[in-house]
Parts: structure tokens; C-alpha cells; sequence
């Protein structure tokens, strides 16, 4: 993005916020605090790139993704880098899918309803209001009337349903699987971007995950960026934040940071830590903040993202439009369901690469058979689902006795399904593989996938047990908050980074009233 | 071409061999240190005996030349190989290697007893040696020798410096060259005796057509260890042959179809990735140097990528040359698995253990194996039971190692752009460099191409 003109800050100033991180945690917040006319700074440890650069290619694209090493281990271990988290200014939604469910209310409220997970420590009616103010402000597309929500209203039309999405469609009508166009943060028209310029209508090129060319799809650096830069924020890349200081008072007073091989430090009042739920918590744990609780690194999550691929006698052609552009919510509470909780379904359209690394993993294919299957691309689709993982004291995050460049240890992972996620994965596989069935699929195959990095910073509301307050505030360092799905205490069913926006801007408002 | 005998024999072994290659090739057969008439010579390391070589060839000042080596002496044209390869200006003019019977750059494949045993014999009595020394022989030829080539054998053992000799089977057949020598480029013959036990036609594929970009290994049939002794016409004839039908020089013959060719060069594909495509598609043309694995473990590695993602001869990428070079780089994915160490330590240590398995269950490293019997391997592996011994991955680790693997190999192939071409992928012509104005899809439905769209080859079949 344009950063020529904005404003710079001296690093011996006291800003009134540092902003550790670029993604859909820090941007809002960053944006809003700068409307207010705060004095903020954004370090973003990845590179400025300019959109027009993107190329539509797998391979090309590995430069917007986070491929700094990390372990994972656990009975299904995670696979990080294109799967996940990214790096450049917007963080990971240059690479995010742009798929924007909002959290089903019953969701918040497993525990309550179930005996099982964990309770948010607020209501749907406390999202809502951001959740509005997110899609009117970057400009989601989705139907006009939305089945599992009647007073739901999206800004823009849908986007086009591509060839998966069609089957998928047909065939859950005949099973009476009800579907939807789904919510896309991705602009079906030219749109007027508040704080930027006109955003150019979707193209449908299908590269969702290799960078935007063109700011159709929402990334924040075409949506909260322009604006918190137009309001005076400034956002330094390639930063990589390793160290705080602090007061006596257990206050940071200065986050230390390396750019271009250079020590610095940025004096600042307060701290928004908003590097993910593996980035984030890695900080905290080597420098020993925020962590008198001992639920730093505890509890990671992520979603059960089982997929259901099948073969079709024509050409589906799956890398053509937004990739996946149906949604069903009807198993978010499955009528039969063995499970606490339940997962959100959507057609898939995958491009070679990303396809083949799935075949090559999950499928275990090998010699001609492997080559003759990739072959016939311009005939699969596929179905994913999005599905709830309780949280679980097995699955952790914690520090290697490796160290990465910068001399931090890097972060071990490990994660496993337990009996809940085994339960939903075995009624997700039956639902999709009856789907695929009914739409005449032919060779239908299961791939086992565990997506997105949620927990590991729990909010909560008594420090014991959580890390951060309902608002993002730590309860141990007062002038530390955090912003991004490591405060999530659950996973959800929906996928998080719409979530992760509005709860943003809530922070943003709670720091602002506080002070 | 200047020719180095095996250990115990001297110039003499290429008489008979010199004779048939005259008035064709010029043969300079070599006494090395310890040997021969120069067994008062005490230069007895793979180095030093290169050192001396090297001299003996400045010396003659020929423009043109080839260097034929015979089992010890192999070793040591291979070292001299990769000294003119780097440009050492005493040998300039390099244009073949001739690799009898060949000990390889790696530590030469030899049980400790037979070691010991030979080092015993050579130093004990007159008669047992006289005695010893034509067992040896006799045991490294197929059919007998007539009665004056092996006295004359025999008699050049005897010569030997036992020191030279005891020296070799000490310290020159087990150093570790293997990453010093690398691949070479120089066209190579290598030759080998079906009745060779060592040396013979599958330690040739394991352990020495590794370090060869450009070779052609022909197995003669019921020779044993002493070529140039046993069969010197054959041994001559495919000499001529190679003058006469040059090695082909190795490439990356992945073309890329024409209508796929045009497309990537249409106002539909941007600059960027039209220079990416282009070079994924050059790359491979020179042959490639391993950095991370040896020559030896990146054969294995070629080997099993044959086997587990094969390529009709047309689509031909070069996938373990990529891989290594990714290793080399140190760009992962992002992650690993926390039970395999570093992506490099990994693939060299699963690729060992595969070979380890190999030789345990079959006698022959992996890349000489019948291709059923990789594929048996390979089931083995994928499956969590190739068996395995303390210091080598274990069974569970090499099926995650093979998954790793899998999808370097996958995701190597499909950027390439005649695998894209193959599958008829229309993605990379979503647009061009005009962000403005690109045409994107607005086609959606089942069996409906754009008229632009390229078909799959199994399409075009059809």
C-alpha cells in the first residue's frame, strides 16, 4: 500500500499506542485509535507490497505467507505457512480466503448449553454492533436474505457461484440441506472505500489466497489501513518486534524492535499485541509477560476442516471464481448430532498446487496413480467444513530449544482431536460424502485438515483463568492488550477473522473510554 | 588417455588393452606411487597419489586427453576429474573419463575380514605370498587367465610396496569423497564385470553413476574385477564406441505444448508470471549440484521421486534437483513435523535409512533395485514398517518424512509449466498487467469453457 505521505513519528516520542502486527487483530483498532486522534504506531514484521505485484500464481504467493519455521506435533499436527498465518502489512488477510460468517450466538455459549468447552465472556449482542460496522466498512457481499438469520442484511450483492458451488447447491436441495450464497468479503461492484479509493469489482480470478490483485477482496491493507494512515497512524514494515521494557509498575514503556538489521526502540504508552495466536503468545512466553495465570500457549485451537473431494464427468473448472461461494449452516446444531457444538459447511474450488499438496498428503498417492489422478484437475470439487474444537489441556503451544534468526526460541504446537472433534469429524464426513454422492460424484475421497490459530491467550473474566479481560485488556500488565484469535477461549464454528475484526474495534472503544 | 591400474597392478595391465585401442587413442598407462616402477615412490593418501598423476600429465602437455581408471585407480582419476572441472590449469583439455571396475568416491564397499586378510598376506613370507598373490588374482577374474598375463599379474602384486598396498586398504579405499567430487560433467564410460562381487554392476549404480551427470555404464557379461587383464578387446572396442557415439549431454527435456506456450504468451498472462513460468521452465538445463545431500543420497532421492511421481518422457522436470535446491536454500513451508529434525537433516537421513533397508533386505543399495522391489520398499515406507535399525529414522518418521516428500514432489511438478499445460489449468490467464482491466472469469457453469481456455492433454486425447 501507499505509505509516502503519512505521518512519521520519532522513535523517543511517546506514542500513545504501539501496534504489534498488521492482520485483521490490529487494523481495525488501529484505524479507529487514529480516527480518535491518538498517536499510533504499527510495526509489521513482514514487507509493503504492492498488490499489482500479486501474479496469479501458488508458488509466487509464498512470499505473502508466514514460512518462518514452526514445530508441529500432537496427534494431528497443524500444518502452518500457506495454511495460515501470513506476513507483509495486512497480515494474513493478503492470503485469507474472505469467507465472513458471523459467530452463531449458541456458539458463544457452549458451555451453558452443553456442560462442554467454554463460555464467552459476552454475548452475540455485544459483537453485533461491530459485526454491522465491519461489513457496511469493507464491503461484504452476500445474499439478500439470509436463512439462518432473518434480520441479517449484507451491503452487496453476492458474488458469482462457480462450479462447485452449483453442484454442491443442487444436490443439498434434493437432500433438503438448506444453502446460501455465502458472506464474502470480497466486493461484488466497484465500492467506495471510506478512508481509500474505489475498490474494483471482483474479477473472478479464483486467487483468493495468493494476494488480491486488484482490492476486490477485502485485505487490510485496501480497507482499515488507508484509513488509520489517512487519520495519521503510521505503519513502519519489515519491524520485528523481540522485547518490551518497563516501569516499575509492571507498565511497558518501550517496545524493542530490529528493522533492517538495526536495534530500536519505540517509547509508547501503550501496547496492542495483535501477531496471531502463534506469534503472539511465542512474544510473550520468551519475554515472561502477561503470564502470571499460566494459560499463555494453553489451549490452542484449531478448526476441525475436514474437506470431501469427488470427480465429475464434466468439466468443473474449479479454479474459475471466488472459490468458495456457498455456504450451509444447518449443521452448526446437527438434529442428530453426538457432539457438543456443530460446523459450518462451503463448496471448495482449489488451485493445482494447494490441491496437489492436499492429494500428496491426505490421499497417499504415489506413482501413476498420483500423476494420473492430478491430470484430471478440471474435474473435481470439493466440500469443506469449518468445525468446532473444543478448547483442551493437551493441546499447547510452547517454546523449542530451537531458535530462529532473530535468536527467540521458535514455537512447538501440538494438537490433537479429541473425542468431541473425533465425533463432529465422523458426522461432517458422512453429511459431505452423501452431498457428493447425490450430486454424482465419482471417486470421493476424505482429506483430514485442521485450519486457522485460535487460543492461546484466552479471555476470560478473572485473571486466574484467563489472560486478557472481556475487552482484550491484559490483567497483568495494564497497558498490554491483545487483538487477535489467540483471545478467542473457543474456537466457534464460524470461521474467525470477521470475529477477529469486531472484536478489534471493541477494544479499540474500551481503550479509548478508559482513558 | 592416461590410464591408472588397481591395486597391485601397475602400467603393464593396459598392454594388451593399448594394443587393440592403437593407432585410434593414444594410451599413457601410469605407474602410480608404491607401484609398478614406482614402488620406491611412498605417496600412499588419495591426494598425494592425485598430486603425482597430475605431474605425469603436465608433463606430457597433451591439449586433448581422457583418463581411464581401473578400480583403485578410478578413485584417483575422479579426483583428477574434479580438478580440471574447477578450472586447475595443469589440466586443461579434459574430455573423458574411463571408469573400470571403478572404486567409488565413497569409503569402497569391503568386508573388514577380507580387509585384514589382505593386509595379513602381503607382508608374510615369500612363499605366502607368491601363494596368496595368485589367489587374488584368480579370485578377481571370471574365466582363468592365460599363463603369462596372470604371472605378469602376479608378479606386479609382488612388486608392490606393501606399504602402498596396506596403505590402500587402510586409508585411500575408505576416504570419503563423496562430497568433494560431487557430479561431474565429464562424458564417462564406466564398465563393469558381471562376476565382480565389490565392485561389480550394482555398486557401479549405487555408489558410482551417482557422481556422473553424463555417463553410460555397459555391465560385461562373465568378466569379473580385472578388466583391462580379463577382456581387453571389449574393453578397447567400447572405448572406440565412446569416441565414435558421443555421450549425450543430460538436460531437462520438459517442453512445454505449443498452445500452452501461446497462451502463457498472450496479453493474458502478466510479466511476472510469465518470467516465473519461463524460468521453471529453463532451469535444470546445466547439471545440478547437489549442496545439502551427497551425490549418492541425491541418486536415492532421484530414484524414489521416479518412482513416486513419474513423468511421461515429454514432462520430464527435474523435481529432485528442485527439492535440493529448496533444501539448499533453507526456504521451508512453515513447518515441519516436530518429530523429524530439519528439512535437510531429514531427507538425507530418510534417504539413508531407505538405502540401509535396501542393502538389509535385498543385498543392493535402492537405486540398483529391480523396480518392483523399490515399490515393495516404498509400500513399506508409506505404511510405517520398513524395517529399520537404532540411528536411522524409524518406521513412523519415515511415513511422515514420505508425506513431506510427496508434497515437495507435488508441488514442484505443478509450477512447473508443462504439468500446468498437462492438466489444462486456465488460471494463470485470469490477466495480464493491466490491474485495471483484467478479464478475469465470468463463465461458471459445468462444461462450459471459455473459448480462450486451454484443454487438458487427456482431453485432447479424446
Amino acid at each position: 500500500m501507499n505509505l509516502d505521505s503519512m505521518r512519521r513519528y520519532a522513535t523517543d516520542e511517546v506514542v500513545d499506542a504501539v501496534v504489534i502486527g498488521t492482520g485483521a487483530g490490529g487494523a481495525p483498532l488501529l484505524a479507529r485509535l487514529a480516527a480518535a486522534g491518538l498517536k499510533v504506531v504499527a510495526l509489521e514484521a513482514g514487507p509493503n507490497f504492492d498488490p499489482v505485484r500479486f501474479a496469479f500464481d501458488e508458488t509466487l504467493a509464498d512470499e505473502i505467507y508466514w514460512t518462518e519455521e514452526r514445530l508441529s506435533g500432537g496427534t494431528t499436527p497443524e500444518a502452518f505457512g500457506a495454511n495460515n498465518s501470513g506476513t507483509g502489512v495486512g497480515g494474513s488477510t493478503l492470503h485469507w480466503g474472505a469467507f465472513t460468517p458471523r459467530a452463531d450466538q449458541r456458539d458463544l455459549k457452549l458451555r451453558t448449553e452443553t456442560g462442554e468447552g467454554i463460555d464467552w465472556p459476552l454475548d452475540y449482542d455485544d459483537l453485533k454492533p461491530f459485526y454491522e460496522q465491519v461489513e457496511g466498512f469493507i464491503g461484504v457481499s452476500g445474499p439478500a436474505a439470509y436463512p439462518w438469520d432473518s434480520q441479517r442484511r449484507y451491503p452487496l450483492s453476492p458474488v458469482p457461484r462457480n462450479a462447485p458451488a452449483r453442484i454442491m447447491a443442487q444436490a443439498c436441495e434434493g437432500l433438503g440441506i438448506r444453502v446460501a450464497d455465502a458472506p464474502a468479503a470480497v466486493v461484488s461492484r466497484d465500492f467506495a472505500q471510506e478512508g481509500g479509493g474505489t475498490r474494483k469489482a471482483c474479477i473472478n480470478c479464483g486467487f483468493c489466497h495468493q494476494g488480491c490483485r486488484n482490492g476486490a477482496k477485502t485485505s487490510m491493507d485496501v480497507t482499515y489501513l488507508p484509513l488509520a494512515v489517512a487519520h495519521g497512524a503510521q505503519i513502519r514494515p519489515m519491524c520485528r518486534v523481540h522485547g518490551t521494557e518497563r516501569d516499575g509498575m509492571g507498565r511497558i514503556t518501550a517496545v524493542t524492535y530490529r528493522q533492517d538489521g538495526t536495534e530500536r526502540r519505540q517509547r509508547c504508552a501503550a501496547v496492542f499485541l495483535c501477531a496471531g495466536a502463534v506469534e503472539s503468545p511465542r512474544l510473550l512466553l520468551h519475554l515472561g509477560l502477561a503470564n502470571g495465570s499460566g494459560q499463555v500457549g494453553r489451549n490452542y485451537m484449531g478448526h476441525v476442516a475436514t474437506q470431501v473431494w469427488g470427480t465429475f464427468a464434466g468439466e468443473v473448472r474449479m479454479n474459475r471464481g471466488y472459490p468458495s461461494s456457498l455456504i450451509s449452516e444447518d449443521m452448526v446444531r446437527p438434529a442428530d448430532a453426538d457432539f457438543a457444538g456443530g460446523y459450518l459447511m462451503q463448496s471448495l474450488g482449489v488451485l493445482p498446487l494447494t490441491f496437489g499438496n492436499t492429494v500428496a498428503r491426505s490421499r497417499g498417492l504415489w506413482g501413476p496413480a498420483l500423476t494420473d489422478y492430478l491430470a484430471r484437475y478440471n474435474h473435481f470439487a470439493g466440500i469443506g467444513i469449518n468445525g468446532e474444537t473444543l478448547p483442551c489441556d493437551a493441546n499447547v503451544l510452547t517454546l523449542s530449544d530451537e531458535v530462529d534468526a532473530f535468536g527467540v526460541p521458535k514455537a512447538r504446537i501440538d494438537f490433537g482431536y479429541g473425542p468431541n472433534e473425533d465425533r463432529l469429524n465422523d458426522h461432517a464426513t458422512r453429511t459431505m460424502t452423501a452431498i457428493w454422492e447425490a450430486a454424482g460424484a465419482s471417486d470421493i475421497w476424505v482429506a483430514q485438515r485442521v485450519a486457522h490459530t485460535l487460543g492461546t491467550c484466552r479471555m476470560g473474566r478473572d485473571g486466574d483463568t484467563a489472560v486478557v479481560d472481556p475487552f482484550g485488556r491484559s490483567f497483568e500488565v495494564p497497558n498490554l492488550w491483545i487483538s487477535d484469535g489467540s483471545t478467542f477461549p473457543s474456537s466457534l464454528s464460524a470461521n474467525p477473522a470477521l470475529t477477529i475484526m469486531a472484536l478489534s474495534l471493541r477494544t479499540a472503544e474500551a481503550f479509548l473510554r478508559s482513558r | 588417455m592416461f590410464c591408472l591400474h588397481f591395486l597391485g597392478g601397475s602400467a603393464r595391465e593396459w598392454e594388451d588393452t593399448k594394443r587393440y585401442l592403437d593407432p585410434h587413442l593414444i594410451c599413457i598407462p601410469l605407474d602410480l606411487p608404491g607401484f609398478g616402477d614406482a614402488a620406491h615412490i611412498a605417496r600412499t593418501s588419495v591426494d598425494e597419489m592425485a598430486d603425482y598423476v597430475i605431474d605425469r600429465i603436465a608433463e606430457r602437455g597433451q591439449s586433448r586427453w581422457w583418463i581411464a581408471g581401473h578400480s583403485m585407480g578410478a578413485k584417483i582419476a575422479l579426483v583428477i576429474a574434479r580438478r580440471a572441472e574447477d578450472g586447475d590449469p595443469k589440466l586443461a583439455g579434459l574430455d573423458g573419463l574411463v571408469l573400470l571396475a571403478g572404486s567409488p568416491p565413497s569409503p569402497e564397499p569391503m568386508s573388514d575380514d577380507k580387509r585384514r586378510d589382505m593386509i595379513a598376506w602381503i607382508s608374510a613370507d615369500e612363499k605366502t605370498r607368491t601363494l596368496r598373490a595368485g589367489a587374488f588374482i584368480d579370485q578377481n577374474t571370471g574365466a582363468p587367465l592365460n599363463e603369462a598375463a596372470r604371472t605378469a599379474a602376479i608378479d606386479d602384486v609382488l612388486r608392490a610396496d606393501p606399504k602402498a598396498w596396506t596403505a590402500w586398504l587402510q586409508e585411500g579405499s575408505r576416504e570419503d569423497w563423496r562430497r568433494r567430487i560431487g557430479i561431474l560433467r565429464t562424458p564417462a564410460l564406466v564398465l563393469s564385470g558381471s562376476k565382480d562381487a565389490d565392485l561389480g554392476p550394482a555398486a557401479q549404480i549405487c555408489l558410482m553413476l551417482p557422481h556422473l551427470a553424463n555417463a553410460r555404464h555397459v555391465v560385461i557379461e562373465g568378466a569379473s574385477h580385472l578388466l583391462p587383464i580379463e577382456c581387453p578387446k571389449a574393453v578397447a572396442d567400447l572405448i572406440c564406441e565412446m569416441r565414435t557415439l558421443p555421450i549425450a549431454v543430460a538436460s531437462d527435456p520438459a517442453c512445454v505444448l505449443d498452445s500452452y506456450a501461446s497462451l502463457i504468451a498472450s496479453h493474458r498472462v502478466n510479466s511476472r508470471l510469465r518470467a516465473a513460468l519461463a524460468a521453471r521452465a529453463s532451469a535444470g538445463s546445466a547439471p545440478y549440484r547437489p549442496c545439502v545431500l551427497d551425490a549418492v543420497e541425491f541418486s536415492i532421492l532421484r530414484a524414489l521421486i521416479d518412482r513416486v511421481l513419474p513423468q511421461s518422457s515429454d514432462t520430464c522436470i527435474d523435481i529432485g534437483a528442485r527439492i535440493e535446491a529448496r533444501l539448499s536454500d533453507g526456504f521451508g513451508d512453515g513447518w515441519r513435523f516436530a518429530d523429524l529434525p530439519s528439512d535437510g537433516e531429514a531427507y538425507a537421513a530418510a534417504l539413508r535409512t531407505l538405502d540401509a533397508a535396501a542393502r538389509a533386505t535385498h543385498g543392493i543399495g535402492f537405486t540398483a533395485l529391480p523396480d518392483e522391489t523399490k515399490e515393495a520398499l516404498i509400500t513399506a515406507v508409506a505404511a510405517g514398517e520398513l524395517p529399520t535399525v537404532a540411528g536411522d529414522l524409524d518406521g513412523r518418521q519415515m511415513t511422515k518424512w514420505f508425506e513431506d516428500l510427496r508434497s515437495d514432489a507435488v508441488r514442484i511438478y505443478l509450477a512447473h509449466p508443462a504439468a500446468l499445460a498437462r492438466l489444462g489449468f486456465s488460471g494463470i490467464g485470469a490477466g495480464g498487467d493491466d490491474v485495471a482491466d483484467m478479464p478475469g472469469f465470468s463463465e461458471f457453469r459445468i462444461n462450459s469453457r471459455e473459448p480462450w481456455e486451454p484443454i487438458s492433454e487427456a482431453e485432447a486425447g479424446r
